[in-house]
């Protein structure tokens, strides 16, 4: 089983840590700081990563003269270390972007043998994209400093050079021939989510929990283990539950997918998760989406037992609750099922 | 994860052309244990073929038994009323195999096709017969507790980890295939190999044979699956048994009896099968059969307790199939397949 520490959310405030040259985190206050958890080879000082970092700054029109301000800002951190521990990534590549008062305003995990795509990361910083400047006062839009949003830029650049990261994706800058030469390429993908109908351009290897996660944006369904063992994943195909992290999208094609951002219809909650809220079937919530969409899917099928806490307990243990949960799981769901 | 193209299959054909020409290409069906695999770097493929789509989700009424096919998943071959029925073995293999979610995504062919799940041949970083020809196995002088009693060989000894192959072997289940060269029939119990000095092959199938269907021989006898596993439930067995009998007149008529988790394939016993035909059941027969069962078995370092749970587990699978204890929960379900657990949970008819 995957490790499963808690990543530190955006919005939350940094721990207090030592850096690899000694300084102390808190020591930083006042600037924009990119913490790197990667392997060594990973250095945006060099040449050929600096280009890249210029195209992309071009790209969001923050000027090549950021990337020195930008590698000053830059700490590259052991990803086995116990600051990798204190930030929830550990054994993972990883970046985090902390603005001026030591929140995170950004992060991003690339898991062992997965890879980061240009567009998803052009994406992320489309979303943090800073509004036209509003007048004298040098901030811009959504709360972001330009330096702090520059330097997220430097970051997501950087994090493309990670080994194993693809440049391919829908990003419209970089060379096909790289991407060529990377052998994979893009294949055009049409997906039914929640009733709509979506048309992206991916690498055949991403799965479908990447694929909503990353390039959709509904971040609704959770990646645990990503590999098949502990039900945080689950979507429903075609009304059946299915775990999106072993279903790669080019082959979810076809089908009706739904993820817990479709189970309310529209503001009104799913019984189930009106029975959760009762029921207080949760801790954490990061098996919630999972949990709701296993039981909801049982709930539809002819097959579900006849409702037995033990006859549940079998039928759904392929969700598992790191809070344990589980009594008030199954006390909502035996809940809905009588009503 | 090695880049791959992919392409989706409209025919059999098709997908059998498209897979036999090319060595680095594959099949995928549900894909558990596929991509699985491909995410850890254990499987490389460079063709990534689809079988997913292809009409081969029947389940239908053959000869007197039935013909499955290879992409009805996990879960509507367990539920189907006719299996449930006449091969409750092989729903029980089904439903106290993995989850809901993977028995929904897991086909009837890909299932028994599914890799072992030796540790270290998911682990790129270990020498490994089975993923890397000739580099050693790491397994045989590391933590052995999964690793197999009978048939193992000097390059490897894992397990084959499929609840529901050791059912099928059992049942003597026929595995319709269409191969570069066309069709052909397979006796399921010939379908697994012995790891021997290429245990990189698991199974007889050429490279680029699609398997079309499972068929399930007319029957009328009782048919029982046993599984232990470490936890109540979602886990591999660490030993189970498929028994499918045959009585008349208060004897035994026909026994076949097949352990999971203790060898490379379903480890099929003929001896005691000899040993139990045309004699009226009892516990004291069963219990000489178990001790003839694991007479040749050679424990490794840290699996001998295989030995004295396989044959408590064989005693008890034959005492429950010949009605002679009552099963553990309602026969085709996965509480009269479990031991420990769930079993005993709930009220258990027949
Ligand atoms: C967490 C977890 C727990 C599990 N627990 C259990 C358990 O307790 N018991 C158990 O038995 N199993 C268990 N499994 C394994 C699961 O049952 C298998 O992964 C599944 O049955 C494989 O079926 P699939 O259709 O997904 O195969 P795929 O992953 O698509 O394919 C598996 C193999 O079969 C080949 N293949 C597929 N279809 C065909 C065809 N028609 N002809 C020829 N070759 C084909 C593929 O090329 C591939 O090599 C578990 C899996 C996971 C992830
Ligand atoms: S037992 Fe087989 S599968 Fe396991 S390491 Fe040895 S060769 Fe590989
Ligand atoms: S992320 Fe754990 S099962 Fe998919
Ligand atoms: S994992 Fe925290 S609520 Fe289930």
């Amino acid at each position: 089983m995957a490790e499963l520490t808690d990543l530190l959310p955006t919005g939350a405030s940094a721990p207090d840590a030592v850096l690899s040259d000694g300084s102390r985190l808190s020591d930083l206050r006042g600037r924009p700081v990119i913490l790197a958890f990667a392997p060594d080879e990973w250095n945006p000082t060099h040449a050929y990563q600096s280009e890249i970092f210029a195209r992309l700054s071009q790209e969001f029109g923050a000027g090549a003269a950021f990337v020195d301000t930008a590698t000053e800002d830059w700490h590259a951190l052991d990803c086995r270390g116990t600051l990798a521990a204190q930030f929830g990534v550990c054994g993972q590549q990883a970046l985090f972007l902390l603005d001026e008062h030591g929140i995170v305003r950004w992060q991003t995990v690339v898991g062992p043998g997965q890879q980061l795509r240009a567009g998803q990361v052009l994406a992320a910083l489309q979303a943090l994209h800073p509004a036209p400047a509003n007048g004298a006062s040098g901030e811009w839009g959504s709360g972001l400093s330009r330096r702090t949003f520059v330097t997220a830029t430097l970051a997501a650049a950087a994090l493309l050079l990670l080994p194993g990261c693809s440049p391919g994706a829908d990003d419209k800058s970089a060379p096909n021939a790289q991407a060529a030469a990377r052998g994979s390429g893009q294949v055009a993908v049409t997906l039914t989510i929640n009733g709509k109908t979506h048309r992206l351009q991916l690498d055949p290897r991403v799965a479908l929990l990447d694929a909503l996660r990353e390039e959709l944006h509904l971040t609704g369904t959770k990646k645990g283990c990503d590999h098949g063992q502990c039900g945080a994943c689950t979507v429903h195909l075609d009304g059946q539950s299915a775990l999106s992290c072993l279903t790669l999208a080019v082959m979810a094609q076809g089908k009706r997918i739904t993820t817990i951002e479709g189970l309310a219809s529209g503001e009104e909650l799913h019984p189930l998760q009106a029975a959760f809220l009762k029921h207080d079937a949760f801790q954490c919530g990061y098996c919630t989406p999972g949990q709701l969409m296993a039981a909801s899917a049982l709930l539809q099928d002819p097959h579900t037992p006849a409702g037995s806490a033990v006859e549940l307990r079998e039928a759904l243990s392929g969700n598992l609750c790191r809070c344990a949960a589980y009594p008030n799981i199954i006390a909502a769901i035996q809940e809905v099922q009588r009503a | 994860m090695h880049p791959f193209q992919y392409q989706r299959a409209e025919s059999a054909e098709q997908a059998v052309a498209a897979v036999a020409p090319n060595p680095a290409a594959t099949f995928i069906a549900g894909g558990t244990s596929h991509v699985d695999l491909m995410k850890e770097d254990v499987h490389r493929p460079a063709l990534l073929v689809d079988v997913s789509a292809l009409p081969l989700r029947e389940i239908s009424a053959f000869e007197g038994g039935l013909r499955i096919g290879a992409g009805v998943s996990n879960t509507a071959a367990a539920y189907h009323a006719d299996v449930q029925r006449r091969y409750p073995a092989v729903s029980e293999a089904l439903l106290a195999g993995a989850s809901m979610q993977i028995r929904n995504m897991a086909t009837m062919a890909g299932n028994p096709l599914q890799r072992t799940r030796c540790p270290y041949f998911r682990d790129p970083t270990q020498a490994c017969n089975k993923r890397q020809p000739g580099s050693g196995c790491a397994a045989i002088g590391g933590y052995n507790h999964v690793h197999a009693l009978f048939g193992a060989s000097a390059a490897c000894i894992a397990t084959h980890p499929s609840d529901l192959a050791v059912a099928l072997s059992a049942l003597d289940a026929r595995v319709q295939t269409l191969g570069p060269r066309g069709p052909r029939t397979i006796a399921f119990p010939e379908l697994h190999r012995l790891p021997g000095d290429t245990p990189h092959l698991d199974t007889v199938l050429a490279h680029g044979e699609l398997i079309t269907s499972i068929d399930l021989l007319a029957f009328t006898g009782r048919s029982h699956y046993l599984k232990v596993r470490e936890r109540a439930s979602y886990a591999y067995a660490l030993v189970s048994c498929a028994v499918a009998l045959e009585m008349s007149g208060g004897k035994l008529q026909r026994v076949r009896v097949a352990l999971g988790g203790v060898a490379h394939k379903p480890w099929r016993l003929p001896a005691v099968e000899a040993m139990l035909a045309e004699q009226p059941p009892s516990e004291k027969l069963f219990r000489a059969a178990a001790q003839a069962a694991f007479a040749d078995a050679r424990p490794l370092k840290h699996n001998a307790y295989k030995v004295p749970m396989g044959r408590d587990l064989l005693v008890r699978a034959l005492l429950e199939t010949s009605g002679l204890r009552p099963l553990q929960g309602p026969a085709g379900t996965a509480f009269a397949a479990s031991v420990g657990g769930v079993a005993g949970q709930l009220a258990a008819p027949r």
